[in-house]
């Protein structure tokens, strides 16, 4: 069945990672997705790659079509102006000033299309010293202050060895904000320029961590497993060396623990009965908990405390995620068989929709729909 | 009021990190936020130290633009007048749990007859089915769950978990796409739906390049690429006399082919690319993500220590590549891009005078958002929105007698 966007039609003008997954997430949505590519693109074997292809290019490219179209040419131009009549988002993610010098500035493609929702995103923000500077992932790490609260005590920040999360994060962001302009204008009928960074979307994900620069003037320091403002929240070792997960994070949690870890003395100490009190006196009470833990295997603790309603958990890949009932029954990793690269694990949806459920197809081969698109538009395609 | 959700109501009796985060949001893009709280408070109200006055730091960080009402709405009078106050909201969001808000009569077949527009956003920790799906979860263990603390910390050493929140905010962010996706489909259709998002669901959402790579064995273990991921050490980037530094020198980053091999002279480490095959390539060498990056550090790093870290960066850009400071909150606040963004910012607060919050993360120009209003305490607006639902002073004292509100 269709998605929330049904009709609603994006001329995806994005590269690398942060963009496409924007628009794919769109193309969930149900939204019309048309990808254009310069006909000199080299992204398609960037590493990993699944038989031949780019898997980025792959994941990204769910539900959408792919035509090419060089910019810099005056007949293919004339091609996006055309189309862009009959669009209701525009999205591009180049270096700030490159769309105005491919003619599809704002001013330009609103003048085409008054009523279009139109967003750039960049990673350091369209204007300013740093506009100009390349973002990608690794270098909003190092600048958004994502890694100074990550690593093992005492070590200084340690960068995630996963850094697209900070490109992929940008893209839920941007989402918002076209989502955003889409309902202004159904309500309103006008359309309108949207910005999106990286740099703003890496510090608005962390703002609960900071809240604690705001009160102390001082970054949170990096913690290993544990964190700054709730106690007891971090891995704990078993008897068995693997690491429970525990994280009492409601009050009404901290007593059945007690229970759970057979200490029921431990809920009735006053130096522990609250979360502040516990964030306090951490160094008093982790031991403790630290000697109980390493008593028993991880599995006695993982009954005891799911059993008192207790989150906790443990360490889990790839390897078990992919048949793991919950991974599985909520669709949070899906099976899609594609036309070209066979059938890979990928990330599902990360919403649900009761009415308008949206669907995941596999995406396109570069260029692969140009003639296609040209013959909608009414346009024949030269030699 | 700007916002593209200027008009629209929210309904929120979500606590913690998660809904009050999508909730701020809402506001912030023009909603009027309900926030319904039982008596002791959102939970957030107790994370820390640290707290500024009596407020928790991260309590503050997550709730302007909101109006406090306390409800105890497991008993019958509270539950009558939240189900009155969903009954003229556009939006509720809730995160008690799979099937607990039917127990309360809040669950959204049971709301759909008395108000069929709505919008029903449900966040839960593992997703809606399952054998998790009645667990209670957090912030470390759907990041563990989620393979997230494998790309962090050493082999055999204890986990280590990304300091940002993001099973939480993330899953907020895509719970604010589907209200407001599921908002634009009602614009043109007048339905109402139930969405929902959950935090592993979200998680494992962001890491799907890792499913994919990992999907074919042969593909897995033969560029390995991804499996560094995995297996590398810690990466702190390049420590320098003052700090540590990122640094980037891909190929194509100068115009002049001999840039990279004057660098290493002007380094000194001419001789290493004479020598030694992994400096031959530059990208190899450098970055976070690149294949010899650790082994080689080492060797940068003995140049780099008497060098200041805006010496290493001024180094790097003279020859064409990239460098950046690796900052912690205080170099972030005080930037100037940071600034010019507007994402460190003041707002007033009545008893703490001026507090500091997170920016806005979109520029809108035709429907801009905004903050509404500083984060409210503890049941500070429950007389006025009761009262908006014909509730007398009499009435509210009686449910104060009762401990329905405070």
């Amino acid at each position: 069945m269709d998605g929330p966007l049904a009709g609603v039609k994006v001329f995806d003008l994005t590269v690398a990672g942060v963009g496409p997954w924007a628009s794919k997430l769109l193309g969930e949505m149900g939204a019309e997705v048309i990808h254009v590519d310069a006909p000199s693109i080299g992204f398609t074997n960037a590493l990993p790659t699944v038989r031949g292809m780019s898997l980025l290019m792959i994941i990204c490219n769910y539900n959408k079509r792919g035509i090419f179209l060089d910019l810099k040419a005056r007949r293919d131009r004339l091609v996006a102006y055309r189309l862009l009549e009959s669009c209701d988002v525009f999205l591009a993610n180049m270096r700030p000033g490159a769309v105005d010098r491919l003619g599809l500035s704002y001013d330009e493609v609103s003048k085409i299309n008054p009523r279009i929702v139109y967003c750039l995103a960049s990673g350091f923000g369209e204007r300013g010293p740093m506009a100009p500077v390349p973002g990608a992932a690794p270098q909003i790490s190092a600048f958004s202050g994502w890694s100074s609260t990550t690593g093992e005590r005492g070590k200084p920040g340690e960068f995630f060895r996963h850094s697209a999360h900070l490109d992929f994060n940008t893209s839920a962001y941007i989402v918002e904000g076209i989502l955003q302009g889409l309902l202004h204008r159904e309500r309103t009928g006008i359309g309108q320029k949207i910005e999106v960074d990286m740099t703003s979307a890496a510090i608005s994900l962390q703002t609960s961590r900071f809240a604690e620069f705001f009160a102390t003037g001082k970054t949170p320091p990096s913690m290993g497993s544990t964190v700054t403002t709730t106690v007891p929240h971090q891995a704990f070792l078993c008897q068995d060396k693997q690491y429970i997960m525990v994280g009492v994070v409601e009050d009404d949690q901290w007593l059945r623990f007690c229970k759970a870890i057979g200490n029921e003395e431990l809920a009735k100490d006053p130096r522990f009965a609250s979360n502040p009190l516990r964030v306090q006196n951490r160094e008093l009470l982790i031991p403790i908990l630290d000697h109980v833990f390493v008593a028993k295997p991880i599995r006695w603790w993982e009954i005891r405390l799911t059993e008192a309603q207790v989150p906790n958990g443990r360490i889990r890949g790839f390897e078990e995620l992919r048949w793991h009932p919950q991974i599985v029954e909520n669709e949070h990793m899906v099976k899609m068989t594609t036309p070209r690269w066979g059938t890979l694990y990928v990330d599902g949806m990360p919403w649900r929709f009761s009415g308008t459920p949206g669907s995941m197809r596999p995406g396109f081969v570069p260029g692969e729909h140009t003639e296609e698109v040209l013959r909608e538009l009414g346009m024949v395609s030269e030699g | 009021m700007s916002g593209a959700l200027s008009g629209f109501k929210v309904v929120d009796i979500t606590r913690g990190l998660c809904g009050p985060y999508c909730s701020m949001q809402l506001g912030d893009a023009g909603a009027e936020i309900i926030k319904v709280e039982p008596l002791q408070g959102d939970s957030a109200r107790l994370m820390g130290p640290p707290f500024i006055g009596d407020e928790s730091a991260v309590y503050l960080a997550l709730n302007r633009n909101k109006k406090s009402v306390v409800l105890d709405i497991y008993k019958k009078e509270g539950g009558d007048i939240l189900i009155k106050l969903i009954k003229n909201a556009d939006v509720f969001i809730e995160d008690l749990g799979p099937g607990q808000p039917e127990k309360l009569d809040i669950g959204y077949d049971q709301l759909k007859p008395i108000n069929p527009k709505l919008i029903y956003c449900a966040i839960s920790a593992f997703g809606e089915k399952g054998p998790m799906a009645n667990q209670p979860g957090s912030e470390l263990v759907v990041q563990a769950m989620a393979d997230y603390t494998n790309s962090l910390g050493a082999i055999g050493a204890p986990p280590v978990r990304l300091g940002t929140d993001v099973a939480n905010t993330n899953t907020a962010v895509f719970a604010f796409q589907a209200i407001v996706a599921a908002l634009f489909h009602r614009e043109r259709t007048g339905q109402g739906q139930r969405v929902s998002t959950s935090m592993l669901g979200s998680l494992m959402h962001m890491r799907g390049v890792l499913w994919g790579a990992q999907s074919d064995p042969v593909d897995s273990w033969g560029d390995g690429h991804h499996q560094d991921n995995y297996i590398m050490p810690p990466e702190y980037t390049y420590k320098t006399k003052d700090g540590h530094v990122f640094l980037s020198f891909g190929q194509h980053d100068s115009s002049d082919p001999d840039a990279y091999q004057k660098l290493l002279a002007e380094l000194g480490l001419t001789e290493m690319l004479e020598k030694d095959p992994r400096f031959k390539v530059a990208r190899q060498v450098l970055g976070t993500v690149s294949r010899y990056a650790w082994e080689v550090k080492g060797i940068w790093e003995e140049k780099f220590k008497n060098m200041l870290t805006q010496e290493v960066i001024n180094l790097f850009e003279k020859y064409g590549g990239l460098a950046m400071p690796v900052s912690n909150y205080e170099m972030v606040a005080s930037h100037p891009q940071v600034q010019l963004l507007q994402m460190i910012r003041e707002m007033d607060h009545p008893k703490l005078g001026k507090i500091k919050q997170t920016g806005i993360p979109w520029r809108l120009y035709g429907s801009p958002a905004e903050f509404q209003s500083p984060p409210p305490a503890l049941g500070e607006h429950t007389q006025e929105v009761l009262s908006k639902l014909e509730l007398s002073e009499e009435d509210i004292q009686h449910l104060r007698e009762i401990k329905v509100t405070l």
